[in-house]
């Protein structure tokens, strides 16, 4: 269980830096609300035609966002020198995954829980009565999109031209995330709500997969 | 024998992509060839 | 050099008569007509691709374990051959497509499954080329290539799982069963060509990058000096 507390340590050092500062969290939210905001310009946001095209649009929005917000995750410890202070404090490099992909859907959860409401109103979906099973949908979706985020944030900050290559690292590998997240928030934004249990069940595997293979081969990732 | 044309359009694409591929290996092979005799002689000459 | 000779000529016939097989051998297909015989170039290359992409995974994963260098040049070999492939899947599906279907592209699921394919195989290859120092580069993206190669099964069940809720056009299934047995033995000789087309090229590109490695290894002598 060392592996657990190990993590939760680092894990509250992540939180405490971002709460310190909070660039990360507003710079985000304002990204997703620009990308929203610029959306709406792109075709006719009825209520009809939001329910076509707002789930799409609002998870692409999640996505570049997400690609753009984990870059300084793995790059941080670069700059400073403090990964393999970080390396040696930790038995199983596994907890230092574990604190940093908590903390990124920590931070992707609540930005796009912030977003929720400023995009029902300009898009004009009904999302209070759905709000919960939305929420499950966003923390299952931003799970997917943290883990194989978090891994591929310490492989680009390996690379030169480090902050187009995580978007391209990371966007194609993220089309079952993406289609499972749209279609679970797409039924629950329609006039008769419904969750939709396959997609929440693939999303839960796509998880489970790629935090898995995060498991077995994270020693990897943290050579220098 | 509606859409021959295409049939042997896609047949030649196929082919040419393929020759395409193994020709600029065989043309990046020569290039490193010749960067290799360049260094060997630049490393002889350095001794 | 000679021997390389050889076996392009021997791939070259191989290939001559897979071609004859496809166009005159094998009967033309009732419902689609003679455009039917693009499949045996289009489904054997999309096969081909998918080998190629295995060899790229074990290859990467070989390398995570081992570190051995010859994985390296495996891996990106085997990477950039399947692309090759992939290059002539999504050339001849659309010629296929047009005058069938009556458009180019449609979304479908293997259609899809392909493109994603060949976009992270792009983003690994461009990856490398991202990375200086030899020893990084083919750790990186040998964990990257890993992770790629695990999404393919998600991606396509995804699609496929997407499609069947959505209205598609009607798809006739590739080569299943009830095959007639003259066409079939046409699409095992053209993928038994391909797969030797694959085996040139990709001792072709490995031969590449074994050099390029040891230019690599003589410029940093150079520069010591």
């Amino acid at each position: 269980m060392a592996l657990f507390s190990n993590a939760a340590v680092l894990l509250g050092k992540e939180l405490r830096t971002e709460y310190r500062s909070r660039e990360l969290l507003t710079t985000t939210v304002v990204f997703i609300l620009v990308v929203v905001v610029l959306f709406s310009f792109t075709f006719d946001p009825s209520a009809g035609e939001s329910r076509r095209f707002g789930p799409g649009l609002l998870w692409l929005s999640f996505l570049f966002a997400a690609s753009l917000m984990l870059q300084p995750c793995f790059l941080r410890e670069q700059n400073n020198d403090t990964l393999s202070a970080l390396r040696l404090s930790v038995r199983d490099p596994f907890a230092i995954f574990l604190a940093k992909l908590s903390a990124n859907t920590l931070f992707l959860l609540l930005t796009e829980v912030l977003m929720l409401p400023i995009f029902a109103v300009l898009y004009n979906v009904h999302i209070l009565a759905v709000f919960p099973q939305l929420v499950l949908v966003l923390f299952l979706g931003s799970l997917g999109v943290a883990i194989p985020g978090t891994a591929f944030s310490a492989i680009s900050a390996q690379a030169r031209m480090r902050e187009l290559m995580l978007p391209l690292l990371l966007l194609p590998l993220l089309t079952p995330v993406l289609l499972a997240s749209t279609e679970a928030t797409g039924g629950l934004l329609e006039e008769h709500p419904g969750l939709r249990v396959d997609w929440l069940g693939f999303l839960a595997g796509f998880d489970v997969v790629f935090l898995t293979a995060l498991w077995l081969f994270g020693e990897y990732l943290l050579e220098e | 024998m509606k859409n021959l044309d295409s049939v042997l359009a896609a047949y030649l694409a196929g082919w040419a992509i393929f020759f395409v591929y193994y020709i600029s290996i065989s043309q990046r092979m020569s290039t490193l060839r010749e960067e290799v005799e360049r260094l060997k002689a630049l490393l002889t000459k350095g001794k | 050099m000679l021997k390389s000779t050889v076996k392009a000529i021997g791939l070259f016939v191989l290939i001559a008569i897979t071609a004859y097989l496809a166009f005159y051998y094998a009967p033309i297909e009732k419902s689609m007509g003679v455009i039917q015989k693009i499949f045996y170039l289009h489904v054997s290359s999309a096969l081909t691709s998918f080998l190629a992409f295995g060899i790229c995974f074990y290859a990467n994963l070989r390398y995570v374990f081992t570190r051995q260098q010859k994985a390296d040049w495996l891996g990106v070999s085997a990477a950039e051959v399947g692309l090759a492939f992939i290059v002539v899947v999504l050339i001849t599906g659309p010629i296929w497509a047009k005058p069938v279907w009556g458009i180019w592209w449609t979304w479908d699921a293997r259609l899809t499954l392909t493109f994603v394919l060949g976009l992270l195989y792009i983003s690994y290859l461009l990856l490398r080329s991202m990375i200086e120092e030899p020893e990084k580069r083919a750790l990186f993206s040998a964990l990257f290539g890993i992770f790629a190669f695990l999404d393919v099964p998600l991606v396509y069940f995804s699609i496929r799982w997407w499609r069947t809720q959505h209205p598609q056009p009607v798809i006739l299934g590739g080569p299943g069963s009830g095959l007639e047995p003259r066409m079939r033995v046409s699409y095992l000789l053209m993928w038994g060509a391909l797969t030797g087309l694959l085996i040139l090229l990709l001792s072709a590109r490995y031969r590449l990058e074994a050099l390029r490695a040891s230019v690599e290894d003589l410029r940093r002598e150079a520069e010591v000096r």
